[in-house]
């Protein structure tokens, strides 16, 4: 038993814990994490683990649909939107906003008031409702089922109000450049909306006891996958990841779009950079976001049309803007995201580039935040950092 | 008359156009930070283009020295965009910061030949970037000298050296080589095809 020793590092952990450790072979060995694994959703990461320890993790994408941004070449500018949507499929309506808002400034569009109210709406809508799909992943990666089966059923509210508005559940294809698809339908609409939102600020506290205040998500998530603000910037990451390290950068407040620059909101900073950080982050965004839809609810919808009047619009196949190239970014649940379309005035995008935000904390931030991890919180980094895989293969 | 006279106008535009060459830059946040770093890097031109979003046009044998002295303002690099501009013979490499400190999104903008088309990596600037060039590498082809990891990323290998996003990659052709008589919905004598 001359080359089977137990590794330090373990011997060390093991003993703090009280336990035995057998002796294992102290060659590493490779593991391959995903793309079938419930937490990786349609992603692998390959593993060279030494016990129980992370080596190395190297990233490997590609297991999704790919070739949108191909396909938007060789499609109408308004067809796309059915297609672009599917890039980040719990908040659908993120790419839908960013490619019209940046056909939109090619065009030259003012976009009607009451069209940019309804967005701003389902823009937020959108984000709870992903808020509710990330608790639900989470929650599961931490052992904490009901939490994730309580979020499921919240979010279906949210489902319900998204049918009625645009007749689709999940993908909405509801925000087409110069406006929106349809009006609102009513003031009933309206109604239940608010009493969604009211019903949910008190169900946040419920979340709290369950999830956010519970002692496995703090035994499970302080102190792991910790990154600093230096890093963080080098890396491009951005949004609830980015404001876990102490940096105060949103999109909503540092290139407004819509109506967030006469919304009154904070943005949550926290400074540790580890994963509770993040996680305690989207619990105050959560917040923060129902607090923002109570204001628009307030506000109410102004009147006038929920489409720019343009004749070019009665031969949508053929619509043709001038000319240029725009780059548009909203704040998503994940980040960050943008998207650069560039016209050559032809009847279809000549070029459409899409940045996801998992592009910078999925590939290069995880594979460091993984080394040195044990394999029991590889779900846990990949699920606080809130990998989202189809940003990664478009 | 009027058919004579349209000629002279558009001449007198372009004259005009080509005597400003260099547009004078607003006295706002955004002019002054172009100002700022084309005094420093005077090969470069710069412009405002609105509120929070200014461009850089940048020579490609100087890039990687004007992305280091542009790190300093803007801190982040959002994304490489390759654009194949085929008729041109070009490709045009957009790189994208964001200025956390500013809020000011730049557009770096250089332009290199389509053939062998080689750029260095500004890894060691933002390490981020090397995500973003293995994606443009894979599919436009574009060589950046010095990143270790160039090779198949998202795409199989079989795909690897097809360079998918190009704009001469005929897409239905090549999945009617690989699947052959399973894709028999693609007729070739069809033009104007709607997938």
């Amino acid at each position: 038993m001359a080359n089977l020793e137990v590794p330090k590092e373990l011997r060390e952990e093991a003993k703090a814990h009280d336990m035995y450790l057998h002796p294992i072979d102290k060659d590493t060995y490779e593991l391959f994490f995903g793309p079938q694994h419930m937490a990786t959703e349609n992603f692998s990461i390959i593993l060279k683990m030494d016990g129980n320890r992370v080596e190395k993790a190297i990233v490997n994408p590609g297991f999704l649909h790919r070739g949108f941004e191909k396909l938007a070449e060789q499609r109408p500018y308004f067809t796309n939107i059915a297609l672009l949507l599917r890039i980040c499929v719990p908040e659908s309506d993120v790419p839908e906003n960013i490619y019209s808002m940046a056909v939109d400034e090619i065009v030259g569009w003012e976009v009607p008031d009451r069209a940019i109210w309804i967005r701003n709406v389902v823009l937020e809508m959108a984000r709870m409702a992903a808020w509710m799909f990330w608790i639900m992943g989470f929650g599961n990666e931490i052992g904490l089922y009901t939490a994730g089966q309580w979020a499921a059923a919240y979010r279906e509210r949210f489902m319900r109000l998204f049918e009625e508005l645009t007749g689709g559940r999940v993908y909405h294809i509801y925000t087409v450049p110069g406006g929106v698809r349809r009006d609102i339908p009513g003031d009933r609409w309206l109604r239940q909306l608010r009493d969604t939102v009211e019903y949910l600020k008190g169900k946040l506290k419920d979340f709290d006891e369950i999830l956010f205040d519970n002692y496995i998500m703090f035994e499970r998530t302080e102190g792991v996958g910790v990154m600093d603000k230096k890093f963080a910037l080098k890396h491009a990451v951005t949004g609830p990841n980015l404001r876990a390290v102490g940096v105060p950068y949103d999109v909503r407040k540092d290139d407004p779009y819509y109506l967030y620059d006469q919304l009154d909101f904070e943005v949550p900073v926290l400074k540790e950079g580890d994963s509770l950080a993040r996680v305690l982050v989207r619990r105050y965004e959560m917040e923060q976001d129902l607090y923002i839809l109570e204001q628009l609810l307030d506000m109410g919808p102004p009147s006038g049309p929920y489409m720019v009047q343009d004749a070019r619009l009665k031969a949508l196949p053929r619509f043709k803007p001038p000319a240029g190239e725009a780059y548009a970014h909203v704040e998503s649940t994940k980040g960050d995201f943008g998207a650069f379309v560039v016209s050559d005035g032809t009847h279809k995008p000549y070029r459409v580039h899409v940045r996801g935000p998992s592009q910078s904390h999925g590939v290069t931030v995880l594979e460091e935040l993984l080394k040195g991890a044990r394999l029991a919180d590889v779900p846990v980094i990949l699920k606080t950092l809130d990998n989202c895989p189809p940003d990664i293969d478009r | 008359m009027d058919m004579n006279e349209k000629p002279k106008v558009e001449e007198k535009v372009q004259e005009e156009a080509t005597m400003e060459e260099k547009p004078t830059l607003p006295n706002t946040k955004e002019g002054k930070l172009v100002k700022a770093l084309l005094e420093k890097a005077p090969y470069a031109q710069g412009e405002v283009i609105r509120e929070r979003r200014v461009k850089f046009t940048v020579p490609a044998d100087r890039i990687h020295e004007f992305l280091e002295l542009a790190s300093e303002t803007f801190e982040m690099l959002m994304q490489i965009s390759v654009v194949d501009w085929l008729k041109e013979g070009q490709f045009e490499v957009t790189y994208q910061l964001w200025s956390v400190s500013e809020s000011v999104h730049a557009f770096v903008k250089t332009r290199i030949p389509r053939d062998g088309a080689k750029l260095p990596t500004v890894m060691d600037i933002w390490p981020v970037a090397e995500t973003y060039e293995r994606e443009a590498h894979e599919f436009f082809g574009i060589i950046f000298e010095g990143n270790p990891r160039l090779g198949p990323f998202i795409l199989e290998p079989r795909e690897y050296e097809k360079h998918p996003l190009r704009k001469d990659f005929n897409m239905l052709s090549y999945v009617k080589a690989i699947y052959g008589e399973d894709f028999d919905r693609y007729d070739e004598s069809k033009t104007n095809y709607v997938i």
